[in-house]
C-alpha cells in the first residue's frame, strides 16, 4: 500500500517518483479552486480539504498581489518553519491551471524540492489525458462525484 | 497535574469530538491507568478512525498492558495512515528486538532515522540494535570459524578505532570508529553513512558524472575517506588532521583490499 | 560582501583550468546565492544536491564528534563536486572535470569562503 491516493490515476506514478525524490512529507495536487486530482500523506479527509482550500487561497491572493505589481504571476511560495516548510506553485497542464502544494521535512530543502517539482510537471503534463468533454453539473452528480473523490483520495 | 488532568477530561466530556482524547489517554497510561487510557483512546477513535496519533498511542497502552500482537496490528494501522510515521516505526523496532528479531528493529529504526534525521532516541535505539545485531554475529561467526567482524582489519593501523565498513543499509559489518575521548561511534555513524550514499549515488546519476568513487571530507579534528569496496558497501576511515587527504587515501586502498577479502569469506 | 565581490570570488574558481561552475549556496535551503556556471552545466541540480550532500556528511561529523565540516570532495568518474562551507550557512560549491587540480580549487575557494566572512 503506498501513501499516494488520486482522483485522477494518471497523476500517481509522477507524484510517487516526486514524493520519493523530493522527500516530500504531504503533497496535493488541486486545481486552482481548490478540488483535489491526488494527494500524498494525509490521513484525514478534513485535513486535505482545509489544506487545498488554503492554498488555493494563498496562491489566489499572492496572484492579486502579482497583479498590483504588474507581474504575470509569482510561479512558486515558499515557507520555512523549525521542522518543516512548505512549497506552492502553479503549472500549466492540459487541463490548465493547477497547482501543487508540498510539505518537506528536515531531510529535504527547498532547493531539492523545486528542483524535482520541474520534473513533476514535465512528468504530468507527458501523462495527462486529454481533457473530457464538459458536461452540466447536476446537484445530485457534484455530490456523488465529491464522494467518490474522496473514496479515491482515502482508498475506500 | 491532577487538576490539569481533570480539566482536561472535563474538556472531553463536554466535547467528546475533541482531540484532547489524545493528551488525556497519554497521562493516563503514563500513570499506569490502563483501563481509563483504553477506554479514553478508543472512544477518541471511534470519533478519529483515521487518526495516526490516535492509533500511536492505543498501540503503546497496548504494549504496557501486555498486548504485543495487537501493539503490533495497531502500528501497522498507523503505518497505513501514514507509512513515515516515526513513532509508528519505534514500536514495531522495539516488538521485533524483544523478539530477537534484530535485522527487521533495524529496517525501522532505519525508517524512522530516515523520517526524523534529528530524533536522538532513534539514534539511540540504533545504537542498542545494532550492538546487539553485532555481538550476535561475531557469535556466529567464531561458532562458523569465520573471522569475526571486530577482525577485519586486523593488522591496519586504527583497525577498531578509525576503519568502519558498513552495508548499504546503514548496519556495521566490522572495523570501529571513536570519537576523540574514546568513545565508540560507529553504530551512529554506520547510520548517517548510508543516506551519504544514497545521496551520492544520486547525484553523481542526475548530473551525469557517471559512478561516484569515494569522498574525501576535511573536518574540524579529523580527515575522512569514503569509499565503496563492493557494490552494496560502504568504508570509511577517518584519521586525525596530521595525515593528509591524498595519505588517507593510499591507506584506505589497503583497507579496501582487506574489507574486500573478508566479505569474499562471508559470501556462502 | 557586495555582488560584485561574490562573482569575483566566484571567477577566481572557474579561471582554475577544469572547473565547469563555481556558486554560491544557501547551505539549509539548496538554493543558489551566485553562480559562474559554464554552457550545459544543471545550476540549480548542483545546487540543491550540493547541499543535501554536504548536510549528510555534516550528520556523518557531528556523530563522529570530529567538528564541523570544511571541506568536502565527491569524486565520480566524470567530474567532481567540492564543496565549502562558509559563514552564515551559505556553501561554495565547485564542479570540475574528474582530473581537475583538486588543490588548487580548494585553495580559491577556502579563499572565497574567508571573503565571505569578511
Amino acid at each position: 500500500m503506498t501513501g499516494t491516493r488520486a482522483v485522477e490515476q494518471w497523476t500517481v506514478a509522477p507524484l510517487e517518483r516526486f514524493v520519493t525524490e523530493a522527500g516530500a512529507r504531504l503533497t496535493l495536487l488541486m486545481t486552482p479552486a481548490g478540488q483535489v486530482l491526488a494527494q500524498h500523506g494525509f490521513a484525514r479527509a478534513v485535513d486535505v480539504m482545509s489544506a487545498a482550500a488554503l492554498g488555493a487561497a494563498i496562491v489566489s491572493s499572492t496572484g492579486e498581489l502579482a497583479r498590483m505589481l504588474a507581474e504575470r504571476d509569482f510561479t512558486a511560495l515558499n515557507h520555512q518553519g523549525v521542522k518543516h516548510g512548505i512549497f506552492l506553485s502553479g503549472f500549466e497542464s492540459p487541463r490548465g491551471r493547477l497547482l501543487a502544494l508540498v510539505v518537506y521535512g528536515p531531510d529535504s530543502s527547498v532547493g531539492l524540492v523545486s528542483l524535482f517539482f520541474e520534473e513533476l510537471v514535465r512528468d504530468l503534463v507527458a501523462t495527462c489525458p486529454p481533457p473530457a468533454p464538459k458536461k452540466p453539473v447536476l446537484a445530485a452528480d457534484f455530490e456523488r462525484e465529491l464522494n467518490e473523490s474522496l473514496a479515491s483520495l482515502f482508498g475506500r | 497535574m491532577a487538576d490539569d488532568l481533570q480539566s482536561k477530561i472535563e474538556q472531553l466530556m463536554s466535547d467528546p469530538r475533541s482531540l484532547v482524547f489524545l493528551e488525556v489517554g497519554e497521562t493516563l497510561r503514563v500513570r499506569g491507568e490502563l483501563e481509563a487510557a483504553v477506554r479514553i483512546t478508543r472512544k477518541g477513535l471511534d470519533h478519529f478512525p483515521d487518526h495516526a496519533d490516535g492509533h500511536d498511542l492505543y498501540a503503546r497502552i497496548l504494549v504496557d498492558a501486555g498486548s504485543a500482537d495487537q501493539a503490533e496490528e495497531e502500528w501497522n494501522v498507523v503505518l497505513a495512515l501514514d507509512p513515515r510515521h516515526v513513532g509508528a516505526r519505534k514500536g514495531l523496532a522495539f516488538l521485533c528486538y524483544r523478539r530477537g528479531e534484530l535485522d527487521a528493529a533495524l529496517d525501522h529504526l532505519e525508517l524512522a532515522l530516515a523520517a526524523d534525521p534529528h530524533d536522538r532516541s532513534v539514534v539511540e535505539a540504533l545504537r542498542t540494535v545494532r550492538n546487539a545485531a553485532d555481538q550476535a554475529m561475531q557469535d556466529a561467526s567464531v561458532r562458523g570459524g569465520a573471522l569475526p567482524a571486530a577482525m577485519v582489519f586486523a593488522g591496519l593501523e586504527g583497525a577498531d578505532a578509525g576503519l568502519l565498513l558498513v552495508d548499504s543499509r546503514g548496519t556495521v559489518l566490522g572495523g570501529g570508529l571513536k570519537s576523540a575521548d574514546q568513545q565508540p561511534v560507529g553504530v551512529e555513524v554506520a547510520a548517517y553513512l548510508a543516506g551519504v550514499s544514497q545521496e551520492a549515488e544520486r547525484t553523481a546519476r542526475l548530473l551525469d558524472l557517471g559512478e561516484w568513487n569515494w569522498i574525501v571530507a576535511e573536518t574540524a579534528e579529523a580527515n575522512m575517506f569514503l569509499t565503496q569496496p563492493t557494490a552494496g558497501t560502504l568504508l570509511l576511515m577517518s584519521r586525525d588532521r596530521s595525515i593528509p587527504s591524498g595519505r588517507l587515501a593510499i591507506l584506505a586502498g589497503k583497507a579496501t583490499a582487506a574489507a574486500r577479502q573478508w566479505l569474499e569469506a562471508q559470501a556462502p | 560582501m557586495t555582488a560584485g565581490k561574490f562573482q569575483r570570488a566566484l571567477e577566481n574558481i572557474t579561471r582554475v583550468r577544469g572547473v565547469r561552475g563555481a556558486m554560491l549556496v544557501a547551505g539549509e535551503d539548496g538554493l543558489i546565492v551566485a553562480e559562474s556556471l559554464m554552457e550545459g552545466v544543471k545550476g540549480k541540480a548542483v545546487a540543491a544536491l550540493a547541499a543535501s550532500l554536504a548536510n549528510r556528511f555534516r550528520r556523518v561529523a557531528e556523530a563522529s564528534a570530529t567538528g564541523y565540516l570544511q571541506f568536502l570532495h565527491l569524486q565520480a568518474f566524470e567530474g567532481v563536486i567540492l564543496t565549502v562551507p562558509a559563514d552564515s550557512g551559505v556553501l561554495v560549491v565547485a564542479l570540475a572535470e574528474p582530473k581537475v587540480n583538486v588543490g588548487l580549487v580548494r585553495l580559491e575557494m577556502l579563499r572565497a569562503a574567508e571573503a565571505l566572512a569578511g
